[in-house]
């Protein structure tokens, strides 16, 4: 077992580890944010997309204690987070989610899209989700949701 | 899926994580990004006794230009090259590149020495890297060594960087202005394993000229007949880029040769039109 | 309130905690002492099981299938003649039949653990030859995969009927061979299942990432025999189903099985590699067809031919023989076919065991059907879209009782595909066809239309004699002391938005507001028993029953209503959550607050069932209401690399009254691009000795949102005469045509090449492939 410290939605966590758990089994199993899913475990469905220091990443492919010291962001942690809140509330409206497994690594990559990329048409909307798996929806609602925010921060 | 029991050190320094490679009696991996090793471990494919992650040290992630040249410390992150945190030495070679590799999230941890270093085949960089006349600064014990990557792959997964050596980065020579180049990447949807890359970089200031064929099954396979017919400004058909591809590589079935063809035809029209 | 009711678009109750992360999958729940479930699983296809040796020092943590004391097999019946039983084991006994199949179960506190241990167990198998082609495997003289059998065919049915007199006549007669390959259903979220004894209920607890709880408490109940009152299960949030957790499978019963005998809680979550190799997978049909038509094309008569590789097992309780039986009964499609002969085969192999999965065995039918309709066009020199219009059941001919005795309710076939015809303009892409594109790559059109059945009920089960027969739904509906409504159900919502429509129904039966109606799905303690969704019937089946249940409620409503008003039950009626009077209205809360708090005030004659009440419902007749729809789409082929884009795509369909056009829409969206799966990427091959060669996202690929056009959707609403408030199911209908229609279109961009593909998924290899074939044939 390893000691890990890291900060998870703002708050400082000091844990044993063993190396090999990665950083979705250990804030789902040991800090019990279930939020992360786990689609695929080998970093290609992004159902455990979280934020590592502010960037998405894959929490299925990166163990626990090499996040020694970083940030981490989980679905969990965005209730401050005005520009999520806008995509929570765009993916609600465009009908963007219908089982919701692929929901919170789909809001974490379309938060990111938004903030890196304002002026992304549908094209390249399409071509950052490509990462994300959905299998209910057809990406139609969520393609629509990711455009609306941009749209809406456009005429802001 | 979860992988198999493994201990793991994080190296401080480039000399502790040659020490620690040379010291552990085991198979030992040395964790960069993981964005490879990561699926390997979960699917127990790799079940190194020793993790030696190398992600925190700082001298790997350093971005250097020369006059000539640019060099890319092994811990650089696809997405910093996708966002222009690296100067474009490239005419936006490696830019285009970086931010086509894989996904956003595993651009935003996986590494250009852990791509290089791995040598999948079907891997953006080591062809890419290669057209673009790269080497590879390696150090071990002994000292540091520079390996071009025409000598650096040694066929799929595999390269001459020994057991306790690391990987410290990639010079990529300077383009000049007139430089040109194209790279086409077949795959069956973005973001998944390259079927076919070809990846062509022509620069008659400096009298370079390279065609390369991706994602095969092996080593990234240069191609000088082309090279020699783009630089003399000469395109090349689907037809003829087949007739050179068997010229050096006769294990091809039909389909793979095809697409093959199309992927070296398509990145030399694209660096002759560019 | 009727603003929010049936036919409103609403947004949806249940996205809240999927937007925040506080959904609860099977997965999330933890409980204190839990164990966690790998298995070992054979590598080898098919082979006699000589040996499982456990480690020495944790033989008491990893069972056999020895150790599963009555432990029953998975008994799928089915009453067909000719079907034969192919038990699944609950771990493999005398032989191994597919790579994947469980060996042993390895408990360990953390998953990580268990497939440690897992790892240490030494499997020795004998190999035996596999069977892996189901066609080649129907003849006599190849390898048998159950020992007992004399072949390996588990089903033939066969639609007789003289069409000798048509086949010598017709002027056009088309033949092809159609094959919609094997693939997995990959809901995001993999089966998984978490099961404790509950001391204090006596009770087995079983959550289970699962459509159908009620039938799985029975499945649980009879192959551990246990009593059912002793078994309880729940479905918390299911991440997607597809048909795949409309099944009971090995490993629930072993988890369920280590959960009595250790005490403890056992956890099984299904991981990515698993689902891809070892779970059920779907679709593997082959399909020989010849349609008889006139000059005009007008079909004459159609004779087909279904070979169904179903796996090795037959799954419980929906055995392996009702893709091939819905294949042959459903193949004249929406068509007009005076004459129709069949056969059908279910093959048994050394793979995983095959299940329906959305659309059931349809969008194979519609594969290879509507690839006729275009051979049949190409044959007459038509164009494909005048052929299959013509050939449509008309409006007028409703209700319809085709050839294979399935009667259409309502619709106009016909105009759907007009209107789908309108919105890719047809005639410009024609005219666009005619020049070239400026990149060199081919463009093409197609076309697929269906009926699909949904909710078919008794009578249709009932032919098939499985296991479970669905009969009457029931709803349960409670007005809570404050004037909401509790709605019980005994199906489950996992995705389609059934805790927002179900609460519709109630709100334009009631005029209560969906916000203040919960939804219980998904849990057999709380809920009237049902055997859970599937076939596309849950909204038709628990939407009736709501209604009817509703209905009752609201006599009793405005019975009390009346009385507290001093007035007439018949001058009140329920408007708006309120029971409404000629000059005074009295609120649900009101009437809640009396019943519960204040029966003094209630009147002498009040019906003593209160305020809640379940009633049953069933379609009648309940063989079915037909829902509907045409899809187009436009591809782009790029002849040197093989890879196929879908530029365009639209729908127009009719499932009768839509109770929410948001729901309906993202159904037939998300339907649409899992049939893009099957046409053009998903495929789950082996090799010759039976190793799958998809064990991973790496190599099986699903349509991301690159693969995926922005749908374009038309309605028309035909509601049912048989069902209440006319509405049909829609669930599963979006992916029926789409292989079929992308075939078209493919092949229709392909023409000028003379190559064609008949082959799902239409891979870049499979075009490349019937080019180089075309221009060898032309040389």
């Amino acid at each position: 077992m390893k000691q890990v410290t890291m900060t998870v939605n703002g708050r400082s966590v000091t844990q044993l580890v063993e190396p090999r758990t990665s950083l979705a089994d250990f804030v789902r199993e040991q800090l019990r944010f279930t939020g992360t899913h786990l689609g695929c475990e080998h970093g290609v469905c992004g159902a455990c997309t979280v934020l590592i220091d502010g960037e998405p990443q894959r929490s299925c492919i990166t163990y626990a204690v090499s996040c020694d010291s970083a940030q981490v962001t989980t679905i969990e942690g965005f209730d401050d987070d005005a520009l999520m809140a806008d995509m929570r509330t765009a993916f609600h409206e465009n009908h963007a989610l219908q089982c919701g497994y692929c929901t919170p690594g789909m809001l974490v990559t379309a938060r990111d899209i938004v903030r890196r990329l304002p002026d992304a048409d549908e094209k390249r909307v399409r071509l950052e989700l490509s990462g994300n798996l959905c299998r209910c929806t057809g990406y139609v609602g969520i393609v629509r949701a990711i455009l609306s925010v941009l749209a809406k921060r456009k005429a802001a | 899926m979860k992988p198999a029991k493994f201990d793991y050190e994080r190296a401080t320094d480039v000399a502790h994580a040659i020490g620690l490679l040379k010291g552990s009696g085991g198979f030992t991996k040395i964790l960069a990004g993981g964005q490879s090793l990561g699926p390997m471990m979960n699917l127990r494919l790799a079940q190194p006794d020793l993790l030696v992650d190398i992600g925190r040290i700082e001298a790997l992630k350093r971005i250097e230009k020369t006059h000539d040249s640019l060099f890319i410390g092994a811990l650089v992150r696809h997405a910093m090259i996708e966002d222009g945190k690296a100067p474009d030495t490239t005419r936006g070679y490696l830019r285009s590149i970086a931010g086509n590799i894989a996904y956003r999230a595993v651009r935003n941890r996986g590494t250009v020495g852990g791509s290089v270093v791995h040598a999948d085949p079907s891997g953006d960089w080591p062809t890419a890297m290669l057209a673009a006349g790269a080497s590879a600064r390696i150090t071990s014990a002994n000292g540091a060594r520079s390996v071009g990557l025409d000598a650096f792959f040694t066929g799929a997964y595999s390269t001459v960087v020994g057991e306790d050596e690391v990987l410290e980065g990639l010079s990529v020579p300077a383009f000049s202005d007139h430089a040109r180049w194209g790279y086409y990447k077949i795959c069956r949807k973005p973001g998944e394993f390259a079927d076919s890359i070809g990846a062509v970089v022509i620069d008659p200031a400096r009298s370079y000229a390279r065609v390369v064929l991706g994602a095969t099954d092996g080593a990234p396979i240069l191609l000088p007949a082309l090279a020699s017919r783009v630089a003399a400004g000469q395109a090349v058909s689907i037809a003829d880029a087949g007739a050179a591809i068997d010229a050096v590589h006769s294990g091809f079935d039909p389909f793979d040769r095809q697409i093959h063809a199309t992927a070296l035809s398509r990145a030399i029209t694209k660096a002759l039109a560019a | 309130m009727s603003d929010k009711g049936i036919g409103a678009r609403i947004l949806r109750k249940e996205d809240h905690r999927h937007l925040h992360g506080r959904a609860n999958f099977t997965a999330d729940i933890a409980m204190p002492n839990m164990l966690n479930l790998a298995f070992v699983r054979s590598g080898i296809a098919h082979g006699r099981l000589v040996r499982v040796t456990k480690p020495a020092d944790a033989a008491d943590r990893v069972f056999a299938f020895d150790d599963l004391v009555g432990v029953k097999t998975l008994r799928a019946v089915s009453k067909l003649p000719t079907y034969k039983l192919a038990d699944y084991p609950c771990l493999a006994t005398g032989k191994v039949k597919f790579v994947g199949e469980p060996i042993a179960a390895c408990l360990a506190d953390s998953r990580a653990e268990a497939e440690d241990l897992a790892a240490r167990v030494a499997v020795e198998i004998d190999p035996l030859p596999p069977v892996m082609d189901m066609v080649a495997s129907r003849a006599p003289g190849t390898a048998i995969v159950h020992e007992d059998w004399s072949d390996n065919i588990a089903l033939t049915i066969q639609i007789p009927s003289d069409i000798d007199e048509v086949v010598r006549t017709a002027p056009v007669k088309v033949s092809g061979e159609y094959k919609m390959s094997r693939h997995a259903m990959v809901p995001m979220e993999g089966r998984a299942v978490l099961a404790y004894w509950d001391d204090r209920q006596d009770q087995l607890v079983v959550y289970s990432a699962t459509q159908v709880p009620h039938l799985n408490r029975a499945g649980i109940s009879d192959i551990l025999d246990i009593e059912q009152r002793q078994v309880r299960v729940i479905a918390p949030d299911v991440g997607g189903g597809f048909g795949l957790k409309a099944l009971v499978f090995p490993e629930e019963i072993v988890a369920c099985w280590l959960a009595l005998r250790t005490r403890r809680p056992v956890r099984w979550i299904e991981d990515r590699v698993e689902h891809l190799i070892a779970d059920a997978n779907c679709r593997e049909h082959h399909y020989r067809i010849s349609a008889y038509a006139d000059r005009t094309g007008k079909i004459l008569a159609l004779e087909g031919e279904v070979t169904v590789d179903a796996g090795a097992y037959s799954v419980y309780p929906f055995t392996n023989g009702l893709e091939a039986a819905m294949a042959i009964g459903n193949l004249p499609g929406p068509y007009h076919v005076p004459a129709y002969r069949g056969k059908a085969y279910t093959v048994t192999t050394n793979k995983p065991p095959l299940a329906p999965y959305r659309g059931v065995a349809r969008p194979g039918v519609a594969f290879a059907i509507e690839q006729t309709i275009d051979a049949i066009a190409r044959a007459v020199g038509r164009d494909p879209f005048d052929v299959r219009l013509e050939n449509l059941v008309p409006a007028a001919a409703m209700p319809y009782t085709s050839v294979a005795k399935k009667t259409f309710d309502s619709g106009d076939y016909p105009e759907a595909l007009r209107r789908v015809a309108r919105m890719l303009d047809l005639p410009g892409l024609r005219e666009r066809q005619k020049r070239r594109e400026p990149d060199g790559r081919l463009i093409g059109v197609g076309f697929g239309c269906y009926t699909e059945q949904t909710a078919h009920g008794t009578s249709v089960f009932a032919s098939w004699g499985i296991q479970l027969v669905p009969g009457f739904e029931q709803a349960t509906v409670r007005l809570t002391p404050d004037g909401g409504l509790e709605v019980r159900v005994g199906v489950q919502s996992h995705g389609q938005g059934m805790e927002t429509t179900i609460a519709q129904v109630a709100s334009t039966t009631l005029g209560i507001d969906p916000a203040r109606v919960n939804v219980v799905h998904g849990d057999t303690g709380l809920t009237p028993f049902s055997t859970g969704t599937y076939a596309s019937r849950s909204i038709v089946m628990a939407g009736g029953a709501t209604s009817r249940a509703c209905k009752v409620l609201a006599t009793r409503l405005v019975r009390i209503g009346a009385h507290l008003m001093q007035c007439e039950a018949k001058d009140v009626q329920v408007k708006d959550g309120k029971v409404v009077g000629p000059r005074a209205s009295v609120e649900f809360s009101e009437i809640g607050r009396v019943w519960y708090m204040r029966p003094d005030e209630l009147p002498p004659d009040v019906d003593m069932g209160g305020l809640e009440c379940t009633v049953g419902y069933r379609p009648d007749p309940d063989y079915g209401t037909f829902a509907y729809a045409s899809h187009g789409a436009v591809v782009a082929v790029d002849p040197d690399t093989g890879v196929v884009e879908v530029l365009d795509y639209v729908i127009c369909e009719d499932c009768g009254t839509m109770v929410n056009p948001m729901v309906v829409e993202g159904q037939a969206f998300g339907g649409a691009v899992q049939g893009i799966g099957t046409a053009l990427y998903e495929e789950s091959p082996y090799d010759d000795q039976g190793q799958p060669l998809h064990s991973t996202f790496a190599d099986y690929t699903l349509p991301g949102a690159t693969e995926a056009p922005m749908i374009r959707i038309d309605h028309m609403i035909s509601p049912s005469p048989h069902t209440e408030y006319g509405i049909k199911g829609t669930g599963e209908g979006g992916n029926i045509p789409t292989s079929g229609l992308l075939a078209n279109a493919v092949n229709d961009a392909l023409r000028s090449l003379g190559a064609e593909v008949h082959e799902t998924p239409i891979t870049p290899r499979r075009v490349l492939e019937a080019i180089a074939r075309a221009r060898k044939a032309a040389a």
